[in-house]
């Protein structure tokens, strides 16, 4: 009886020292230096996870690099709480835009309502700007041969992401309705930016980090 | 004999309790290593800064408010959002001679700068993030 107690003692007061150092072996487990920006130590994405990514590389560079890693659901949530100048409760006011007296509204109604083709083709000496409208996207595609070293944009939102950004008031834009509808789409790449200093891509995919 | 072995197990459960719901949060973590030799290593329990925080002057408090006021509504939802992603690398930037990031691990958040002459790493329990913003939004004036 005794002995049963004293055993009982022991495995007490050793799972109690566990539990004790059970905090610091998890300390031990994060070694400073480490945010966890590698591959390997992501953690795989649940399903229905929409991430967005920006990244900005400099071709002549290989050090220089910039990496965002944004999950959707988590801006949507996110951007209503900011309420700075233009951006209030997730909108943008339009009229605080710089549209140059174009009515964007009209606009985009008169893309939406018409048929898959191309809107915008302008070819000069100086550049080349093309808007179009193709199953289901807008691309815009600027190419710019002004400078020495050319540059290009090219941008493809969904049509739905613009009709959701459009969706509110008369003067503004709804962002969070825009990223809403942007979370439901596959993965896509949406904008495209070279020029001679550096590249810009911003994707969306399922992924938790940026190739 | 056996009413010291009591008082002895008594005190040991007393100390894994008291070390258990201390540590249960995690630790925040501060590591500042200058090029001028000086070094800041700040390891706090993230379970007692909400009773820290109890224990500032008010007028202290109320003062961190105000400056952090129109951001901590973002600051706690923020940390409630980024508890589902426990492992992600949010934000990297690196240039030749600095390197900076932003993810999180292990439902902490990690922020690390790499640079000539100093070394920042920061590690932050994001449920202490969530404590100390709704503890600072409740000591906002007209809160």
């Amino acid at each position: 009886m005794t002995r049963s107690r004293s055993s009982i003692k022991k495995i007490a007061l050793v799972s109690a020292t566990l539990l004790l150092l059970s905090p610091l072996a998890s300390l031990a487990a994060l070694p400073s230096g480490q945010a966890s920006t590698n591959s390997a130590s992501s953690q795989a994405p649940s399903a229905g996870e929409r991430w967005l990514h920006v990244r900005v590389t400099n071709p002549d560079s290989k050090d220089e690099t910039v990496r965002v890693n944004v999950p959707l659901e988590m801006a949507e949530k996110v951007l209503p709480t900011i309420n700075r100048d233009k951006l209030q409760h997730g909108k943008v006011k339009i009229d605080q835009i710089d549209s140059q007296g174009v009515d964007l509204r009209a606009l985009v109604e008169a893309v939406r309502s018409s048929r898959d083709g191309e809107f915008v083709t302008v070819q000069n000496r100086d550049s080349d700007v093309r808007v179009a409208k193709q199953n289901g996207y807008l691309f815009v595609h600027v190419y710019d041969k002004s400078h020495s070293k050319k540059s290009q944009v090219e941008v493809k939102v969904p049509m739905k992401v613009v009709d959701a950004l459009f969706s509110t008031g008369k003067d503004e834009l709804d962002l969070v309705a825009g990223l809403h509808a942007l979370s439901s789409q596959g993965d896509t790449e949406l904008v495209t930016v070279k020029d001679h200093e550096n590249t810009v891509r911003v994707w969306l995919d399922s992924k938790n980090i940026s190739e | 004999m056996m009413l010291l072995a009591k008082v002895a197990a008594g005190l040991c459960g007393t100390l894994v309790l008291a070390g258990a719901y201390t540590f249960h949060e995690g630790v925040m973590r501060v590591d500042e290593d200058h090029g001028d030799g000086g070094h800041v290593h700040v390891w706090v329990p993230a379970a007692i800064v909400p009773f820290a925080i109890g224990v500032v002057p008010r007028h202290h408090l109320e003062h961190a408010a105000v400056q952090m006021g129109p951001w901590l509504p973002t600051l706690r939802v923020v940390a409630k959002e980024l508890e589902k992603y426990p492992e992600a690398a949010l934000v990297e930037v690196r240039d030749s001679r600095q390197h900076v990031r932003i993810g999180t691990h292990r439902g902490s958040l990690l922020i690390d700068v790499d640079a000539p002459g100093e070394n920042v790493h920061v590690a932050c329990p994001l449920v202490m993030v969530m404590d100390v913003a709704s503890a600072l939004e409740a000591d906002a004036p007209g809160a």
